[in-house]
C-alpha cells in the first residue's frame, strides 16, 4: 500500500525540518514568478508553476565564495570556507526535468577533479521530486527520454492526487530514512485518483541519430542559420538545469576579498577570449554550435549522458526565439 | 485559464501587413537593391516569432509581421553583428519604437542612412513578455511601452507597410508605475529595486539585446581593474543596472527590449524612462525618429544647467 500525505501534513513536515535547522529549498512565489528558494515555512511551498530558474542552484549556487583573504599590517591570511557548516538540505517539489539533471551533473563534478563545493551540497541534500501535471509548448522532456513522472535524481517522489494529497514513495536509502522520520504524518493508501500527468506534445527524438550527425558536422551552414540571430546573452545557460560552466574571479580590495565561483555561459563572447585577444569561437554561430555539441555530443562522448532534460526554460527565455527543440528536430530530420 | 480575450484590433491587419512586407522584401532582393532583409519569421511554438536574416525571394515568403514581433531589429545593424552587415546593403523591418533606435544609431555614426532600406511597419502594438501568444492582442496582454506609443505609424522610412486601424484608448501602465515609485520614500524605492536586482542572474540579456550596447569593451566585463563586480551578487547587480541606465541616458530610444529580454522580469524600462524624464527636464531632449547631430550628453552649451557645480 503506497503512503500518502496531505498538503497540510507536507507543510507540517517541512515546518518540522525547518525548525531543526534543515535548509528546505522549494518552489515559492518570489516577486512576479516562482523560484526555488529556501522556504521560511512549509506554507510558502507553491507547486503550481515550474520555477523560472532550475533546481541546480541547490548544489551549484549562482555565486559562492571558495576562498577569502585579508591583509592586515603586511600580514596576509587566507582561509577556505568551512564546508562542514553547510546545512542538511531538503530540495522539495523539484520537477522531473530538474531532478534528472542531478545525476548528469554528478558525472562532471566528480570526474577528474572532485568539486567539493558541489559534492558536499549534493551529499547533504535529499531530493523530493514531484510528478509534473502541467506543461506548455516549450516542454519536451518526453522527446528526450524523460517523463513527467521520471524518478531519476529523486530520493523520494510525490505524485499529486485528485483530492489535493500526494502519494509519497521512497526511492533510495536516504529517502527511506526520511520517510521513517515522517511516518506519523503519512497515511496508507488513498481512494483518490492520480492527477493526469503532463503530456508534452513533441514526439521523441532519435538521440543516437542526432549525435551521429553532430559527429560529422562541426562545420555546417546550419550553425550560422540558427545562431546568426543569437544575441549572445547567457539566459539559456543560466536557466538550464544542466549547464554547469562557471568562472572563478578574485574580487575585493588590497586589504580583503574573496575568490568567487559563479555561473558562466558559452554564449558570451568573452567565454573563450584569450589574453592574446584571439578568440577561437569567433561569432555566435560557433558559440551556439558549442552549446549543442556539448549537450548532445561531447557530454555523451565523455559520460554517455545528454546534457538536456527538455525543461524548455531556454526556449521560453531566449530573447531572440532560438528554440533548442526546433534545432534538434531539424537535425533529427536530416 | 485560456479564455479568449477581446481583440484590440481586427487580427487580419497583420496578414495584410505580412503580404505587403513579403512583396516588398522579395522585390528588394530580386532587383538587387539589398543583399538581405532583417525581419521576423514564425517560430515552432504556436504564435511565436523570431528575428531572421533572409536573402532570397523564396525566403522572403517566410517573413511575417504579428504582435509577437517584439524584437528591435536595429540590433542586427550594429557593429556587434558585423557578419550580417558584411553581406552588403540591408533592409530592415522596423516598428516606430525601433525606428527611434535606428535614428539614434545613425546619430552616433554607427550607420549611414543610405546604407539601409527602412521598411516601416504600421504597428498597433506587440505582446507583453508574459503574454500567451496564442491569444489575440488585447488591452490586457499588450506591452507596457505600446500603451502610450506615439509612433505607431513610423515616418521618414523608405517604405511604409500596412495600415493602422483605429485603436481604443489604453491606460498608461508604465507611467503610472513610475509615478507610484516616485511617490515612495527613498528607502521604499531602494527596497523595490533591491528586490529586483537581487534576482538578477547577470545573463546580460539586457545588454545584448540593446541596440546602443555596441561597445566592444563593456565596462562590466573589465577585470584589470574591475569596473563593476562581475559576480551575480546584489551589490554588483545594482551597480551594473545603474551604470547601464546612466550610460544609456540620452541615447536610449525606449524600445524596452532590455525589459522584455530579462528572464527575471526586472522592470528595466522604468529606469530608462526615469532617465528620459530627467533628460527632458534638463535639456529638453527627447529621442526621436530622425537622426540628430549631437546627443544631449555629447554636446556642451553655455546655457546648460550648471547648478550642480558647487
Amino acid at each position: 500500500m503506497p503512503k500518502t500525505i496531505t498538503i497540510q501534513n507536507l507543510h507540517a513536515l517541512l515546518d518540522r525540518l525547518i525548525a531543526v535547522g534543515t535548509r528546505v529549498v522549494g518552489p515559492r512565489e518570489s516577486g512576479s514568478m516562482t523560484l526555488y528558494e529556501p522556504l521560511a515555512s512549509g506554507a510558502e511551498l507553491s507547486l503550481r508553476d515550474l520555477p523560472r530558474r532550475s533546481a541546480k542552484e541547490a548544489f551549484f549556487p549562482i555565486c559562492e565564495s571558495i576562498l577569502s583573504y585579508s591583509r592586515v599590517a603586511g600580514k596576509t591570511t587566507v582561509s577556505d570556507p568551512d564546508l562542514s557548516q553547510l546545512p542538511p538540505t531538503l530540495l522539495v517539489g523539484a520537477r522531473p526535468c530538474d531532478t534528472a539533471a542531478a545525476p548528469v551533473l554528478d558525472a562532471v563534478f566528480s570526474w577528474d577533479y572532485k568539486d567539493e563545493f558541489y559534492l558536499e551540497r549534493r551529499n547533504r541534500t535529499t531530493v523530493l521530486g514531484l510528478a509534473c501535471t502541467r506543461c506548455d509548448d516549450a516542454c519536451f522532456c518526453t522527446a528526450l527520454g524523460g517523463a513527467p513522472d521520471a524518478r531519476a535524481g529523486s530520493d523520494l517522489f510525490l505524485s499529486p492526487l485528485s483530492d489535493g494529497s500526494f502519494t509519497l514513495e521512497a526511492l533510495t536509502e536516504k529517502g527511506e530514512e526520511f520517510l521513517g522520520a515522517a511516518s506519523d504524518l503519512l497515511r496508507s493508501g488513498s481512494a483518490a485518483a492520480p492527477v493526469p500527468l503532463a503530456a508534452p506534445a513533441l514526439p521523441p527524438f532519435d538521440l543516437a541519430k542526432i549525435k551521429g550527425w553532430l559527429d560529422g558536422h562541426f562545420e555546417d551552414p546550419l550553425w550560422a542559420e540558427i545562431a546568426e540571430r543569437c544575441a549572445g546573452c547567457g539566459a539559456c545557460a543560466f536557466l538550464c538545469p544542466a549547464c554547469h560552466c562557471f568562472d572563478i574571479v578574485d574580487e575585493g580590495s588590497e586589504s580583503k576579498g574573496e575568490r568567487r565561483k559563479y555561473w558562466d555561459a558559452c554564449g558570451f563572447s568573452k567565454f573563450t577570449l584569450h589574453a592574446s585577444t584571439h578568440n577561437p569561437r569567433d561569432g555566435q554561430p560557433a558559440r551556439y554550435r558549442n552549446r549543442i555539441m556539448h549537450k548532445f555530443k561531447y557530454y555523451d562522448d565523455k559520460f554517455g549522458q545528454t546534457l538536456c532534460t527538455g525543461c524548455g526554460r531556454c526556449v521560453r527565455a531566449c530573447p531572440v526565439g532560438i528554440d533548442i527543440a526546433a534545432v534538434l528536430d531539424e537535425i533529427n530530420n536530416k | 485559464m485560456n479564455q479568449t480575450m477581446t481583440p484590440l484590433v481586427d487580427p487580419r491587419i497583420w496578414d495584410e501587413t505580412t503580404a505587403a512586407l513579403r512583396a516588398a522584401a522579395a522585390k528588394l532582393l530580386t532587383d538587387g537593391t539589398v543583399a538581405a532583409v532583417v525581419g521576423y519569421v514564425a517560430g515552432r511554438r504556436s504564435g511565436s516569432a523570431m528575428p531572421a536574416i533572409v536573402s532570397t525571394a523564396a525566403e522572403a515568403e517566410t517573413l511575417i509581421f504579428s504582435p509577437s514581433c517584439t524584437n528591435n531589429l536595429s540590433l542586427y545593424l550594429t557593429r556587434s553583428k558585423k557578419s550580417i552587415g558584411a553581406r552588403g546593403k540591408l533592409a530592415v523591418m522596423v516598428k516606430g519604437c525601433d525606428l527611434r533606435a535606428l535614428a539614434g544609431l545613425i546619430s552616433e555614426n554607427q550607420l549611414q542612412r543610405d546604407q539601409v532600406v527602412i521598411l516601416g511597419l504600421a504597428c498597433p502594438g506587440v505582446y507583453a513578455a508574459a503574454a500567451d501568444r496564442r491569444q489575440p492582442l488585447s488591452a490586457e496582454n499588450i506591452a507596457g511601452k505600446c500603451r502610450e506609443c506615439s509612433v505607431r505609424t513610423p515616418e521618414n522610412v523608405d517604405q511604409l507597410l500596412g495600415r493602422l486601424p483605429e485603436l481604443p484608448p489604453l491606460e498608461d501602465s508604465e507611467a503610472a508605475e513610475l509615478a507610484r515609485l516616485e511617490a515612495l520614500t527613498p528607502p521604499e524605492r531602494w527596497g523595490f529595486w533591491n528586490g529586483h536586482f537581487s534576482r538578477c542572474i547577470r545573463c546580460l540579456a539586457c545588454r545584448q539585446v540593446c541596440p546602443f550596447c555596441f561597445c566592444e569593451q563593456c565596462l562590466c566585463d573589465r577585470n584589470r581593474p574591475q569596473g563593476v563586480e562581475g559576480s551575480p551578487r546584489p551589490a554588483g547587480n545594482t551597480a551594473w543596472h545603474i551604470v547601464r541606465a546612466m550610460h544609456l541616458a540620452g541615447r536610449c530610444a525606449g524600445c524596452a527590449e532590455c525589459e522584455s529580454a530579462c528572464p527575471m522580469e526586472i522592470p528595466l524600462n522604468l529606469l530608462n524612462r526615469k532617465m528620459a524624464q530627467e533628460l527632458k527636464e534638463l535639456y529638453g531632449y527627447e529621442s526621436g525618429t530622425e537622426a540628430q547631430e549631437k546627443g544631449p550628453l555629447t554636446s556642451y552649451d553655455e546655457k546648460d544647467d550648471q547648478s550642480f557645480i558647487k
